[in-house]
């Protein structure tokens, strides 16, 4: 039941990075429309074009986790035998999850400090900062537990065959 | 610290853990955590570091990458990409490889207008290499002249990259662009001049398949149904850029709808495509935009610890003929392009580099030519140049670090060739900016 | 002997750069063996933006930015923005003062200098400038590249369709017609080659820069006095001096404009006291909300007012 919920949550974050590439196409080409018509394009055009992908990479990358789809490098993992390639292989996983857990950790302390301190992203607006740091914890959080599926799962991070792997 | 240790420290993390097969974003990020806290006072730097990749994430010189995949990406799902090449392939007859210097040409066409080295080479990728192989075009066919047009887009006008360079050297902006024009066509030569040997080294690198013959009534069928649609999108986008209704960075997002538009008017657009092709320029976006986000602060972390700059201190410190410190500087450049980005190489080297190469009596164009060069070079060189990641993100699932690798390196080859043949003859680059 | 670790916002390239560079130096010259500026780099070694926030964290101890880099955390820095005298005089009549506190306050940083004053910004336009009946400068049809400093004056006041573009994208984006006209400072132009397409510069100019540079206020407070008292003293010289030699770039700058052509349209008395006054009430009405969000409030906002800007 809890693990249902949280694949769709780990989906809904994918579909709304896709959204969000959708979104960089929409404010280019209406930005430009409006500009060239004559019209002063909205300025939230620009800068929402620029949260986007902020937005479109922290919450997709969850996603590309499980999908396997973050490229890595297959030069000792490949040289091993099958027993010691299990072994690093999670101990990578490990070390993965290790990294996303620090940022998830160090993330949400600014995201705190950023409430606290009424920190604002200075562009066109003076926007809330915490709005867009608050990315940070949910997306290394989520990248944490992907990860350590590939520690404890049955389902291993590197394949064995030489090569750069996405 | 001293520089080299601070260095050693630096680029021995990354390698280590990227060699026992972490994935490149996350090894970069724990090589930053490792290098924060040691150079950046602890905790505090960790949180620099998310500051910064928040810094370089919303970056709107990021907008073109994702839209140009998805443009490549549309016209592979929707069966465009194959209809087009399914009559260039039978507009050309039976010239061995004629895909692959479709490849070469429109590459250069499309680096004089996008600038941008990565999302030519995502668009190109996800375009023409699925095609190619599933023709039984052997991988580095189809891969090594993608990765060798990507570089052009630095050198051949415009070029965002040659304006900055330009800017912070000091330099004829106007100048250094006309500059790259002959030697990016003499580089697209040569690399025609790779292809062909390739053919003739090997008749099976390219498929050696028959194609009837066409009356002049079907070609012009095939050229006016097939082919003329395909590249007016991409004539429409140049046109736009130059008559000033868009900049280069904005002609990403009307690619991509002119191959909507088209995709509507050939019947071809199904929800199923569009899918795919989000999911798709998604995937690679993502990778390589986690990889940016790890190395931005990667970059800053050898320039704040030292280490960079020590290592250009060093290099230029020996008292060498010009040429060999020339040669020193080139190697200065290609060693950081496998591990920093670029607009941080110019900032770091442009200082010490553009200085020295005026005492040495270097013309400050051509040597702007050969600092551009270098990092054409290093945006492609094995192992972590940022192209050849982009390149597995679109490649073929089965495509394998080997093939992508030995694809480069004839393209290496050719503009190390380059290099050679500016210094022989400074004239390719300062002939026509002199006229 | 104390040290102190500095990054600077913008590449070494830029002449404000240099500037703080000639500081570091005579910093280094007159605290030999007491205290010491170690440059790391611009923002290839910590990012334009992050700098702000390394030095409030003390990743860095000493910046030398722009206030309006760290806008979010001081609205106040658009005192300096708008303010039209130089810093020789905002130091003698406590307006720096004033800022330096206000700094310690909400930032955790030390206001060590307000440096590279005397500068303002000009309008710059690729076409002759339209001017109406009564004289005001007419912007409908101007394509106007903008930034988050001017943009409130550009667009409330002048109507005009601002375009946001980073400034790495501007020059090609002149050259197609995209934008016609940009606001910039008064040096700098040549650097960037701008002026290949832009022939009118608008007089009056607008603005002043606002480039300071912050410590660490721990490590100020860690510091010796000796220490202190030389960095102080060498940064109150440097206000002055780096005015001075600015105010002679500028006139060289022009000079050099002037003889390749460039043409300087200088709006008549109303039309520009109407024009400056607009520039400044929309900027301050914008500090002045943003003060009164934060928990400080906008107690300072009169005297601000009052020590950076004479009427
Ligand atoms: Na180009
Ligand atoms: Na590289």
């Amino acid at each position: 039941m809890i693990g249902k919920f949280y694949r769709g949550f780990l989906y809904l974050m994918a579909g709304v990075a896709g959204f969000m590439l959708i979104w960089l196409m929409f404010s280019v080409i209406t930005s430009v429309l409006m500009r060239n018509a004559g019209l002063q394009p909205f300025a939230w055009l620009f800068t929402s074009s620029e949260y986007a992908i902020l937005y479109m990479t922290m919450l997709g990358a969850p996603w590309l986790v499980r999908e396997k789809g973050h490229v890595h490098i297959e030069l000792v993992t490949a040289a091993l035998p099958a027993p010691a390639r299990r072994v690093v292989s999670r101990g990578v996983a490990a070390l993965c999850v290790l990294v996303c857990v620090i940022l998830a950790w160090k993330g949400a302390e600014l995201f705190l400090g950023n409430i606290a301190r009424n920190d604002l992203d200075v562009r066109a607006y003076y926007f809330p900062k915490w709005i867009l740091t608050i990315a940070f914890p949910v997306s290394f959080g989520l990248m944490a537990i992907e990860f350590s599926r590939f520690v404890f799962g049955k389902d291993l991070m590197h394949s064995g065959e030489a090569g750069i792997h996405e | 610290m001293e520089w080299y240790s601070a260095l050693a420290l630096l680029l021995g993390s990354i390698l280590l853990l990227m060699a026992i097969g972490m994935p490149v974003a996350l090894a970069f990020l724990a090589a930053n955590i490792v290098g924060a806290w040691i150079f950046m006072g602890g905790a505090k730097g960790i949180t620099l570091l998310l500051n910064n990749g928040f810094g370089g994430l919303t970056n709107y010189a990021l907008v073109p990458i994702p839209l140009f995949l998805l443009m490549g990406e549309i016209f592979f799902h929707t069966g465009l990409g194959a209809r087009m090449f399914n009559a260039i392939d039978k507009l050309l007859g039976k010239l061995p490889g004629r895909l692959s210097y479709v490849t070469v040409m429109g590459g250069t066409a499309f680096a004089t207008l996008s600038g941008s080295s990565m999302g030519s080479t995502a668009l190109l990728g996800s375009l023409m290499v699925p095609e190619m192989t599933a023709r039984g075009y052997k991988k580095h066919m189809s891969i090594g002249p993608i990765l060798g047009t990507g570089g052009l887009a630095i050198i051949i006008p415009p070029s965002a990259l040659a304006v900055l360079l330009a800017t912070l050297a000091k330099i004829d902006v106007g100048a250094l662009l006309i500059a790259g024009i002959v030697p990016g066509l003499v580089l697209a030569c040569l690399y025609i001049g790779v292809i062909f040997l390739q053919t003739k080294l090997d008749p099976h690198a390219a498929p050696p398949y028959e194609v009837e013959a066409l009356t002049f009534g079907q070609k012009m069928r095939l050229l006016m149904g097939d082919v003329l649609p395909m590249i007016s999108v991409m004539v429409l986008i140049v046109i736009g850029m130059v008559a000033g209704f868009m900049t280069p960075s904005e002609a990403a997002a009307f690619g991509a709808l002119g191959v909507l538009i088209l995709a509507l008017l050939f019947r071809c657009l199904t929800w199923e495509a569009m899918k795919k092709s989000v999911i798709g320029a998604l995937r690679v976006t993502l990778m390589a935009y986690l990889i940016v986000f790890g190395s931005a602060t990667f970059s800053q972390l050898l320039a704040f610890s030292g280490a960079s700059s020590g290592l250009i201190d060093w290099a230029t410190s020996f008292d060498l003929a010009p040429i060999a410190m020339l040669m020193v500087m080139f190697s200065v450049l290609l060693l950081l392009g496998m591990f920093m980005e670029q607009i941080s190489m110019m900032l770091l080297t442009v200082p010490i580099f553009f200085p020295l190469a005026a005492t040495l009596g270097f013309d400050p164009i051509w040597f702007g030519i050969i600092v551009l060069l270098a990092l054409e070079i290093s945006f492609t060189t094995p192992p972590f140049g940022l192209l050849l990641f982009v390149m597995k993100g679109v490649a073929p699932k089965d495509t394998t670090m080997r093939d992508i690798y030995v694809s480069a390196f004839p393209y290496i080859g050719c503009s190390m060739l380059l290099v050679a043949l500016l210094i022989a003859f400074p004239q390719i680059a300062l002939w026509l900016p002199g006229l | 002997e104390d040290t102190l670790t500095a990054v600077h916002a913008f590449p070494e390239s830029l002449i404000y750069t240099k500037s703080f560079l000639e500081f570091v130096d005579k910093v280094n010259t007159a605290g030999a063996g007491v205290v010491k500026i170690e440059v790391r780099g611009g923002p290839e070694a910590i990012g334009m933006f992050q700098q702000p926030d390394a030095v409030r964290e003390g990743v860095v101890d000493m910046v030398y930015t722009p206030g309006s880099f760290y806008a979010g955390a001081l609205p106040e820095k658009d005192a300096l923005v708008t303010s039209n005298i130089t810093a020789v005089e905002a130091r003698a009549n406590g307006g720096i003062a004033l800022i330096d506190e206000i700094h310690q306050e909400k930032m955790g940083v030390k206001y060590l200098g307000w440096f590279d004053s005397n500068v303002c910004y000009n309008l710059w336009t690729r076409d002759e400038p339209k001017l109406d009946a009564n004289g005001n400068l007419d912007v409908s049809g101007l394509k106007l590249r903008g930034n988050a400093v001017y943009n409130a004056f550009f667009t409330d006041y002048l109507g005009a369709q601002v375009i946001d573009l980073p400034t790495t994208e501007v020059y090609s984006a002149l050259e197609k017609g995209v934008v016609d006209a940009t606001g910039w400072t008064q040096i700098g132009l040549i650097d960037l080659k701008w002026n290949e397409f832009l022939n009118y510069r608008i007089e009056p100019c607008f603005f002043s820069t606002d480039l300071g540079t912050i410590i660490n206020l721990e490590k100020w407070n860690s510091l010796t006095d000796a220490s202190r008292q030389i960095l102080q003293d060498v940064a109150i010289a440097h206000e002055a001096e780096s005015a001075a030699k600015l105010g002679a770039v500028r006139d060289a700058d022009f000079a050099a404009l002037d003889a390749a052509g460039m043409k300087v349209v200088t709006l008549a008395p109303d039309a520009a006291a109407a024009y400056l006054a607009a520039a400044t009430q929309s900027t301050w009405d914008r500090m002045k909300g943003l003060m009164a969000e934060s928990p400080q409030g906008d107690g300072n906002y009169d005297r601000l007012l009052e020590l950076f800007y004479v009427k």
